[in-house]
């Protein structure tokens, strides 16, 4: 294989990944899977008795999950329109999501300082709450953008 | 950009939604193309070149801001 062929084939398989959506009926399977991932967060005290952490941290991948697929789904006609909204929102949602991690702690650190005297000492976000909040950016930006079209 | 689109879809008799599935995008695109709020790609352009029978300068033109 010449050093052309291998930049080429190298570029294709780039572009497959770049490329790379679910079919559209994905959006409606993570919309059920988010949706149930939810109500059982509401409920889970009440399911199981004693310790449910690993069941938190379950549902927490569990709604990743559901939204990314939500996130990654195709639209039903999807043209270089939406193409380039979606990009756009993605765009939008890193950009909120480092400042969102940037100054969230902060805020939550002098809020709860405030509120109870000697409070909660300073933590970063964890990787589901910045993700989690990414995510929901995205999908309300990209839904806007669209209606907004 | 200002083109000349919704013109050239009433000659041809078309309704947006006609057009849109002949050129293989949403109705809400040619809506915004239509109201120049889109620019379309070469691809798009030069598909819609086709559907109307005319070369692409004949319906989009460059703009003062341009």
């Amino acid at each position: 294989m010449t050093t052309q062929k291998f930049i080429d084939c190298e570029r294709k398989r780039f572009e497959k990944i770049i490329k790379f959506r679910l079919p559209h009926k994905y959006f409606m399977i993570g919309i059920v899977i988010s949706g149930l991932t939810i109500v059982i967060m509401f409920f889970r005290g009440t399911l199981i008795e004693g310790d449910s952490e690993w069941l938190k941290l379950l549902l927490q991948k569990t709604l990743l999950v559901g939204l990314t697929m939500m996130s990654i789904s195709k639209d039903k006609i999807e043209d270089e329109m939406l193409l380039q909204l979606r990009a756009q929102s993605y765009t939008i949602a890193f950009v909120v999501g480092v400042l969102y991690a940037l100054i969230m702690p902060y805020i939550e650190f002098g809020v709860s300082n405030v509120v109870n005297n000697g409070g909660e000492a300073y933590k970063d976000l964890g990787d589901f709450q910045v993700l989690l909040f990414m995510l929901m950016i995205q999908l309300m930006f990209y839904h806007n953008l669209k209606r907004y079209r | 950009m200002e083109n000349k689109i919704k013109i050239e879809r009433a000659i041809l008799d078309l309704t947006q939604d006609e057009l849109a599935h002949k050129i293989g995008v949403s109705r809400q695109t040619i809506n915004s193309i239509e109201a120049n709020r889109y620019v379309p790609s070469t691809v798009l352009a030069l598909k819609l070149s086709e559907v109307f029978g005319k070369p692409v300068n004949e319906f989009f033109k460059l703009s003062e801001g341009d």
